[in-house]
């Protein structure tokens, strides 16, 4: 196995206009991944304005200047490509995998989108992909049993004014009260070449990509004052434990733990992602061993822990566990906080320790097991920490955790003071 | 602000190649591998004729069950030693079924792969299969339907499947069985579907880097005491259509959304219309850009998103579109989508359309086989569906010259407007009385 996570090529350079371009070359497969990602996410939402930056990611599908509204897609996947886009509170990203033939037409449509978007939007767009969205929003989160679990961990999580506080999806109150002017400027304001990292991964060349895209995307003017998002980096302890009861049309208890940890990137993340693994991932993880197996108060498909990686303030860690029929969620919840309180005072052993690592080690190199993988990889690392190469040390970071890092982090931040517990209770049938 | 205006062309087209295969006898088995050069990660899979198509009728779910009792210990070591071992090599044993196969998975970086075969061997050929673990495990794998049933989908798909399929046969049961048939199995009926299908060698799936596995080892240790021999899977099943189209309403108050499963039988998997059916599929309701998206996403905004296509397993097939829709365009969302059915059905499909399904479909070939888990998937269809080692070469070249003509062809024989079945989950009180007026046909409440 090699000493870095990243055993690929990789090179850097900046156009004029400040958009940060990353290549790295592989030959294998006769395909290349161009993945763009915009520093703006729902942390950079004013109280008002929350869900504008992910409905904005479905309107960057719907035309620019010269690209009609539906052919993005209609291009994209005429040429036999893969793509999407994501939102979350740090950033927007947006991807496309195609035959290495067509990269150009990928960076053509990329550049289309990032300097000529205001200029094609419509009201008739804005209304339909409100729509959309709330019917996404329905979907994902109001249609599904404990659906909206990660709407109602936030606010206990991250306080009022925090840019963490409030869910990516938004509010539907927010979207429907803002007008196209808003969105113009949201677009205007963020989706600039300075604000953005371009990355092409797979079998082209750094001269060819750094030619075209000086090309497609040097036209672009940069923007001076993109305004920062609040400053998230510190939460202040609150001393006392927040618990939240909801009772709801759900199949069986459920409970979810979660602690604000570390920023992602940072070596005490890299301990929580370590943790993470030992107590939640796996049927030899402790919570799996303790309450699915042992206890048998778990059901044993649904229990789990994971970090979720936040760079720009203490990013969360949580777990889950779910009652087998007859247990009641008091009973699965004092479960779940002693095996979290045992992190503390049960030291975690070699086996534990290797086995988690294994695990990770594995997940790593499926991530970078694409082109695409490896290509949203290198975009967050030149994004989130100015160095596309700092994602090989990542992996080396993971395996360098030793369990007593573990069990001082434990002591540290997932005392019982500083908890968020939400519990979903069963509805009473008539 | 200077954009280019015009689009570029491509560049030129690289060759396709899919992994060079081999194939070898072993111990009495059968290794398929594909050879993925400085590829860290490898792929072990095991494929057994022991997919749901196998289980009798009435024990829906056995597959299932089986798969979860075979990490609950091993002759050799208990269920948590079995864990801390696999896992020690950074992989879970991943199983999965479908109506053709049963299959169980390991992943592991390339110089750990014989160690894990051999500890999925041992899961496979000699469980432990304690009456008290089995029972458990039923009890659990039912328990974790109920929590699946609880969200809107399962129960409107075994609606629609025993609606085409016909609920007296295995086909016409969910593949995964539902909460009552899973917990009426006991532990003879594991115990006897074990010896009857997972005592068979089956066919070792590799996928890595080929210069740092040593396959016959590999197969060696897969067909380790094992016996007995392939069995006749059976010719394909004549499933016939509907004579009308019916609306059946699954009750769900309360919900926000409808749960829409539209779909009628349609041919086999080794059908000859297989490739042109597809792409008449793909322009219908298989891609973002397809129709039924543009129309009721992109144009009326009744969804976040809309699919439908022809899915085919070794026996049988279907047709169907599925979505969720607001609850309150329910009715006007069903009359869009029979709709671009039946335009479909009549008037073919377009050149421009094509163009974009045939690329689409052709280049995933490229784009979508990259991991030895893709690859791993591609190998197990060509041992399944008895196809040659070049299949994705000629199978991409069968997608990019498919005419108008054959694909419109597809069309009109295989889209049947009239015999859909119409399955809608949603809030009965709310959408009954839109959903008679609509007149798409009759409407039945289904009574669990």
């Amino acid at each position: 196995m090699p000493d870095s996570g990243y055993p690929w090529p990789i090179e850097t350079t900046r156009l004029d206009n400040g958009l940060r371009v990353v290549v790295s070359e592989d030959r294998t497969a006769p395909a290349v991944a161009v993945n763009l990602w915009y520093d703006v996410g729902s942390r950079h939402e004013p109280e008002g304005q929350t869900g504008f930056a992910h409905l904005f990611e479905h309107l960057m599908f719907e035309g620019s200047v010269n690209v009609a509204k539906t052919e993005h897609m209609r291009f994209i996947q005429g040429s036999g490509g893969s793509l999407n886009a994501t939102t979350n509170p740090d950033r927007t990203n947006y991807f496309e995998t195609v035959p290495a033939e067509h990269l150009e037409l990928a960076l053509w449509l990329e550049a289309d989108r990032m300097g000529g978007l205001v200029p094609a939007l419509t009201q008739q767009t804005l209304d339909n992909q409100r729509d959309v969205v709330k019917n996404e929003r329905r979907q994902r989160y109001e249609n599904v049993p404990y659906g909206d679990a990660w709407l109602r961990l936030l606010p206990l999580l991250y306080p009022p004014g925090h840019p963490y506080h409030h869910a990516t999806i938004g509010s539907m109150a927010d979207l429907n009260a803002a007008g196209l002017p808003t969105f113009q400027a949201f677009h205007e304001t963020y989706y600039a070449p300075n604000n953005a990292v371009l990355t092409v991964v797979g079998d082209t060349t750094a001269a060819e990509v750094f030619a075209l895209a000086d090309k497609y995307f040097g036209g672009v003017p940069p923007r001076a004052d993109i305004p920062a998002a609040p400053d998230g980096r510190t939460v202040p302890a609150t001393g006392r434990p927040a618990v939240e009861t909801v009772t709801a049309d759900v199949p069986a208890p459920r409970v979810y733990v979660a602690h604000r940890t570390h920023r992602f990137g940072t070596p005490g993340y890299d301990v929580t992602t370590v943790l993470a693994t030992v107590l939640g991932s796996g049927r030899g993880s402790r919570l799996y061993q303790r309450l699915a197996d042992g206890e048998r108060i778990a059901q044993p498909d649904l229990v789990g822990a994971y970090g979720v990686d936040l760079a720009h303030g203490p990013a969360p860690l949580i777990a889950t566990v779910t009652a087998r029929p007859g247990v009641t969620a008091e009973r699965l919840r004092d479960g779940l906080a002693e095996v979290v309180d045992e992190l503390t005072t049960v030291p975690v052993t070699a086996a534990e320790l290797d086995r988690a690592k294994a695990l990770l080690s594995t997940l790593w190199w499926r991530q970078m097991s694409t082109v695409d993988g490896r290509a949203d990889t290198l975009g967050r690392y030149a994004t989130q920490f100015g160095d596309p190469a700092k994602a090989g040390e990542r992996l080396p970071a993971w395996l360098a955790v030793t369990a007593e890092q573990i069990a001082e982090q434990a002591a540290e931040l997932l005392g019982a003071a500083d908890r968020v517990t939400l519990i979903y209770q069963p509805e009473e049938k008539p | 602000m200077t954009l280019i205006t015009t689009r570029p062309g491509p560049g030129a087209a690289r060759p396709y190649r899919f992994p060079q295969v081999v194939r070898r006898a072993v111990a009495g088995g059968q290794v398929v591998a594909a050879h993925l050069p400085g590829q860290n990660l490898a792929v072990a899979l095991l494929l057994l004729d022991g997919g749901a198509g196998r289980e009798p009728v009435g024990k829906e779910g056995l597959g299932a069950v089986l798969a979860k009792a075979l990490e609950e210990g091993t002759g050799q070591r208990d269920a948590t030693a079995y864990a801390l071992a696999i896992e020690a090599l950074g992989t879970e044993l991943v199983t999965g079924l479908d109506w053709d196969s049963f299959q169980v998975s390991v992943q592991v970086p390339v110089d750990r792969l014989n160690a894990a075969v051999e500890l999925l061997a041992e899961a496979v050929r000699t469980p432990k299969l304690d009456p008290a673990d089995v029972l458990r495990v039923r009890d659990d794998e039912a328990t974790a339907l109920r929590m699946d049933w609880a969200n809107p989908g399962p129960r409107a798909d075994a609606v629609l499947r025993a609606e085409l399929f016909g609920v007296d046969n295995r086909w016409g049961r969910p593949m995964y069985g539902d909460p009552e048939s899973v917990a009426a199995l006991d532990v003879d009926d594991v115990t006897v579907f074990h010896s009857e299908w997972f005592i068979r060698p089956g066919t070792l799936i590799v996928a890595g880097d080929l210069d740092r596995i040593d396959l016959d080892a590999l197969g060696a240790a897969a067909f380790a005491g094992t016996a007995g021999g392939a069995v006749e899977p059976g010719g394909p099943i004549e499933v016939p259509l509907p004579g009308r189209r019916r609306v059946i309403l699954v009750d769900r108050p309360g919900s926000v959304q409808s749960t829409l499963r539209i779909g009628h039988p349609s041919p086999h998997r080794a059908h000859p219309d297989h490739v042109p059916m597809t792409l008449a599929g793909t322009v219908l309701g298989g891609a973002f850009t397809s129709r039924l998206n543009h129309l009721i996403r992109e144009v009326h905004g009744y969804t976040y998103g809309i699919r439908g296509d022809f899915a085919s397993s070794r026996r049988f097939g279907r047709f169907a579109i599925s979505s969720g829709v607001q609850t309150a365009v329910t009715a006007p969302a069903l009359v869009e989508a029979v709709g671009e059915v039946s335009r479909t059905q009549l008037t073919g499909v377009t050149e421009d359309e094509l163009a974009v399904a045939r690329s689409w479909r052709a280049g995933q070939l490229s784009v979508e086989l990259q991991t030895p888990r893709a690859i791993a998937s591609a190998l197990t269809t060509l041992v399944v569906h008895d196809l040659p080692d070049d299949y994705h070469a000629r199978l991409r070249e069968a997608l990019l010259a498919a005419d108008v003509d054959q694909v419109s062809a597809a069309a009109a024989a295989h889209l049947h407007p009239e015999s859909l079945t119409v399955v809608v989950e949603g809030d009965s009180a709310i959408i009954r009385d839109e959903l008679v007026a609509a007149n798409l046909g009759e409407v039945v409440d289904h009574t669990p």
